[in-house]
């Protein structure tokens, strides 16, 4: 398998007050296609920046970041833009959507945008379509975002996320301000995706989030202090053990 | 810590109350200013007249054993309360030269030259004092002759009449109140008492050319008309309200600002107002938190409303003094030539700074009611955007084929409207008053006005009188002058120009009409006939022993078409009947038409129109324009003594440069208000939509899409308001400036709509100046992350 994302020796550092803040150190890792990685740790440990350093968000310090091959620390912002655009898919915990467009509009939004996308509106109309209904919520296509529960909304963020083939989903925490019924619905859904060989790389708090993941990083003060692999989840039966095994290195880690 | 909260506060979002304090200045200013001026401009030529002392009737006379007559006359009239007379000696304007013998002015109208001890009105300097002294070998001039003439303080004239000649410096201007506009046509030149006696010196001058100005205090105008109709040599006579309306084209600038004042005033509460709600719109989400841990509602508001009074209080302040100077550049087109001013002068602009500063007060009250509705999770949940939950926009991006960023921008304006309101609003007012005084501005410089100061239908070229035309010809009768006509028209034909040449002249003769006496002025052409005027009802005199008359002298004389008045034509006195109505903007529209057969005699001839060439080749505007330039040189004439159907009118109106320079004030107080409204809002909405904008962002929008999505929704409104302001251009064109026309005697105005400017330069400009704002203030949006989408409240 090739590797989508790679981090070599990756540095953040923040000046707040005059005072050097170094929130990623040296970081490695890589993420193979079809990779489902869940980056967890302790508040205030980076893994948010993380995700935004790597994903082409915000600017790194030192190191070197690739995205399926290409060095991303030298584009310029406009190039990024265009990456982030047509390579990358982007699932955010506070579930933003422009608020003057239905819940399809916003879908197909990425797309109308590309210049990649060669296809016609209506063609990508029936793309935005199809995702809906496969996440099963084609019938709030032409809602206003504000008349839509929260796991519907971050499902119609999932289907944005994917609107326009990425080659990596980022998300940040994508469970993070929904119930558990529909955490699990979006994660099943997350799951189903990386089956379908999306690459995606997550943040999250959550055990059972990141138990339907391939491979588990664990990060601390900027460091990355572990990783685990765990394998593909393939079946809810897994699910209960894949916890446990889990939980026991996380607690190894000092979770 | 309400201190703490509000330091950081104003710290925190430094730009956003930088610029609202900018408004309430700005507010300040236009309200103070404006409320000044509305009560200016209302009180008008009334304050001007009072503190010159006008009185309530004026009467001029001029001529041979002119002087005591008035006294003679008004001596026994007991509806006078008083009476005060000035003696003058009158001087034809084109007898005053540059001391090297250059032409000034070439007019035959006559000037004034009193004695400034002896005058019984009093004139005021630039800095509107009374001018109770002139050096001697020094004038003062009043009205706009100096601009007009273009000659300066400082400079010498000369002052040539029958055998005296003395050479006077100027020692500045006067503002008189009966002579100084433009309309009246004669000016005043006060002297010195010894510099007044040379000119009395000479027997001709003294004897001939002397005359008497009479202000006359009374309540009964009727009564004294008994009284008036005795004197001999009358050159002029008028009501006090006659006398304002010569000063109707300095109002119509005052007006103008006045209306300006007013929009002024809307456009900056409106934007107040939604700067106001905005803002604390904005602040919900730490209201919300506030509430959370136990403030009181009235301690929420107490913290906002502190927040505004200090913001108001320190705008208002400047505001206050900055709104004297500005209401007084504002009104300083009007005020060149009067005394504009109110009792309660200063007073207005501190009351109106404490009423603004209260009403922004008010606005903060009442946006900060809804605190009191909202428990601490409504608060953090909806109060950050305030936004209704139902459907929003009837367009959808999955049925239209427009690019995202155009179809973001449309469908935020339709989505939320009322968001985008301050703005439309703002621009259209704006953009409607520019235009309306760009229709009258362009009707002032067009042909289309010719009807209110001559016939119906414009001539290709009018001439200033010549040569033959001036002077001691008042032996002259009919035939003598067209005789003089018709040789001109001969001349120009022999030059290649073939034409009729015409004028037409002004009698004045006493009308009787239902018992009582009137003096009245008639038009009688001389190669231009009756039938050629406008007539709106009823028809041209044909006969002898009819007349046409305006609507304003039907009122006057109680006359209407069918009834008959008696004409005194000095030799016969006939009945005529009335026969038609016309308009002109002559004589305040004061005037009468006689027949083409009327029996007219020089001796009652007070003044005569411009020679009115018509060409009988039909020439081109090119060709007229060459043809201008021959007969300019054929009698050596100057450039403004030869001109055409526009030039001619905008002549007549004399205040087209006061009315552009007040037009491009305008427009220039319009940019800079289409700048302020555009910064802050735009600004407002960045604020408001950081969260979605770094969304975009880090979805791979560009920020040059976010811009574009930004200044286009503020290109959309300035374009919406600006189609709304040239279609309503129109009627409100008709609906504000008709009246003030009808004010000076014409009833129905055939504007001049230039559709290029109304349609395309004015709201190009108004668009080019909201867009590149807007380009220029989304540019702020560069500094907004994408990783601040995990940041954003």
């Amino acid at each position: 398998m090739s590797t989508v994302l790679k981090a070599k020796d990756l540095c953040k550092t923040y000046i707040v007050n005059k005072r050097q803040n170094n929130v990623l150190k040296n970081v490695n890792f890589s993420i193979d296609e079809g990779e489902m990685v869940a980056v967890m740790g302790p508040s205030g440990s980076g893994k948010s920046t993380l995700l935004y350093a790597v994903s082409g968000m915000d600017s790194i310090t030192a190191g070197g970041v690739e995205f399926c091959g290409k060095s991303i620390e030298k584009m310029k912002e406009k190039e990024l833009a265009e990456l982030r655009l047509d390579e990358m898919g982007f699932i955010f915990q506070q579930m933003y959507m422009l608020k003057n467009l239905s819940v399809l509009d916003n879908i197909i939004l990425p797309a109308c945008q590309s210049e990649k996308v060669k296809e016609s509106r209506k063609e990508i109309v029936q793309r935005g379509e199809a995702l809906m209904r496969k996440l099963g919520i084609i019938e709030i296509a032409d809602n206003d975002i504000t008349e839509v529960s929260g796991g519907q909304l971050q499902r119609a963020c999932i289907c944005r996320s994917m609107i326009n083939n990425p080659k990596v989903i980022f998300a940040d925490e994508p469970t993070g301000a929904l119930n558990r019924a529909s955490s699990d619905e979006v994660m099943s859904e997350l799951a189903k995706l990386n089956r379908e060989g999306t690459t995606i790389m997550l943040i999250t708090h959550d055990v059972k989030v990141a138990a339907k993941c391939t491979r588990v990083i664990y990060i601390v003060d900027g460091n990355i202090k572990g990783e685990y692999n765990i394998g593909r989840y393939e079946n809810p039966s897994q699910l209960r053990e894949r916890e446990r095994t889990l939980n026991n290195w996380l607690m190894e880690m000092g979770w | 810590m309400y201190f703490n909260i509000l330091k950081k506060d104003l710290k925190r979002k430094k730009t956003m109350n930088i610029v609202l304090l900018l408004f309430i200045i700005l507010a300040t200013m236009f309200v103070s200013s404006g409320l000044n001026n509305v009560l200016t401009v209302l009180n008008g030529t009334d304050y001007f007249f009072d503190k010159a002392g006008v009185g309530d009737y004026v009467i001029i006379t001029m001529g041979e054993n002119s002087v005591g007559n008035i006294s003679n006359a008004l001596d026994n009239a007991d509806c006078i309360d008083d009476y005060r007379v000035e003696t003058a000696v009158f001087i034809n304007q084109n007898n005053v030269t540059r001391t090297d013998g250059t032409e000034i002015n070439s007019t035959s109208n006559v000037a004034l030259f009193q004695a400034v001890d002896n005058a019984k009105l009093n004139i005021f300097d630039k800095n509107n004092e009374k001018i109770t002294e002139v050096n001697e070998g020094e004038v003062i001039i009043c009205g706009k002759y100096m601009e007009k003439n273009n000659v300066e303080t400082g400079e010498y004239i000369r002052i040539k009449a029958s055998d005296v000649e003395i050479d006077l410096k100027i020692a500045g201007k006067g503002k008189d109140a009966f002579l100084g506009s433009e309309f009246m046509g004669n000016y005043r030149f006060l002297l010195n008492k010894n510099d007044y006696e040379k000119l009395l010196a000479d027997e001709t001058l003294s004897k001939k050319s002397m005359g008497e100005i009479a202000y006359i205090e009374t309540d009964d105008i009727s009564a004294l008309h008994t009284y008036t109709t005795k004197i001999e040599n009358i050159m002029f006579e008028g009501r006090r309200s006659q006398l304002s309306t010569v000063y109707l084209i300095e109002m119509i600038a005052a007006f103008i600002v006045l209306i300006l004042s007013v929009c002024l005033v809307i456009v900056a509460f409106v934007v107040l107002k939604f700067s106001i709600s905005f803002t604390i719109a904005e602040e919900y989400r730490e209201i919300g938190v506030m509430k959370a841990i136990g403030l009181k509602n009235g301690k929420i508001r107490t913290l906002y409303i502190v927040k505004y009074l200090i913001m108001a209080v320190i705008g208002g302040i400047i505001g206050f003094f900055a709104s004297v100077p500005f209401g007084n550049m504002l009104i300083m087109s009007a005020s060149n030539n009067m005394v504009l001013g109110n009792d309660a002068g200063i007073l207005i602009n501190i009351f109106s700074s404490i009423f603004t500063i209260a009403v922004i007060v008010m606005f903060a009250y009442s946006c900060t009611k809804k605190i009191k509705k909202l428990t601490p999770i409504d608060a953090i949940r909806n109060g950050q955007t305030g936004e209704r939950f139902k459907k929003k926009s009837f367009i959808s991006l999955n049925r239209t084929k427009a690019n995202p960023t155009v179809y973001m921008a449309v469908n935020d304006i339709l989505s939320a409207p009322k968001r985008f309101m301050t703005v439309i609003i703002s621009f259209f007012v704006c953009t409607l008053f520019v235009l309306v005084l760009v229709n009258t501005v362009s009707t002032m410089k067009s042909s289309a006005l010719v009807n209110l100061f001559s016939v119906e239908e414009p001539s290709h070229i009018y001439t200033a009188a010549s040569e033959e035309f001036i002077g001691d010809n008042t032996s002259y009768e009919k035939e003598d002058y067209k005789e003089l006509i018709n040789e001109m028209a001969d001349e120009i034909t022999a030059e290649g120009m073939p034409c009729t040449v015409g004028r037409h002249f002004i009698y004045k003769y006493k009308i009787t009409s239902k018992g009582d006496e009137f003096a009245g002025n008639f038009f009688q052409g001389i190669n231009i006939s009756a039938d050629e005027f406008a007539y709106f009802e009823g028809t041209a005199p044909q006969n002898i022993n009819e007349i046409a008359v305006t609507p304003q002298v039907s009122e006057k004389i109680n006359a209407k078409i069918g009834d008959t008045v008696t004409v005194d034509f000095g030799t016969e006195k006939i009945d005529c009947i009335v026969t038609g109505y016309f308009q002109t903007m002559q004589m305040m529209g004061e005037m009468m038409i006689l027949s083409d057969e009327a029996p007219v005699s020089s001796h009652y001839l007070v003044g005569y129109s411009m020679n009115e060439i018509r060409f009988t080749d039909n020439p081109d505007e090119k060709e007229i324009e060459k043809r201008k330039e021959k007969i300019s040189e054929l009698y050596n004439l100057k450039d403004n003594e030869v001109q055409n159907a526009a030039e001619f009118c905008a002549g007549c109106v004399g205040v087209v440069p006061t009315m552009e320079a007040v037009q491009y004030l305008l427009l220039g107080i319009t940019i800079l208000i289409v700048i302020l409204v555009t910064v802050l809002v735009e600004r407002s909405f960045i604020s408001d939509e950081k969260g979605q904008i770094a969304m975009l962002k880090a979805l791979g929008f560009k920020t040059g899409d976010i811009v574009k999505w930004h200044s286009l929704r503020f290109g959309i409104a300035a374009v919406i308001a600006a189609i709304l302001a040239a279609v309503l251009s129109i009627p409100a064109t008709d609906l504000c400036i008709t009246p003030v026309f009808g004010m000076m005697g014409a009833i129905n105005i055939d504007y001049n709509y230039e559709p290029l400017k109304i349609f395309l330069f004015y709201p190009l400009v108004i668009f080019a100046v909201t867009f590149v704002t807007a380009w220029l203030t989304s540019l702020y949006t560069k500094t907004i992350k994408t990783s601040e989408v995990s940041g954003i409240e």
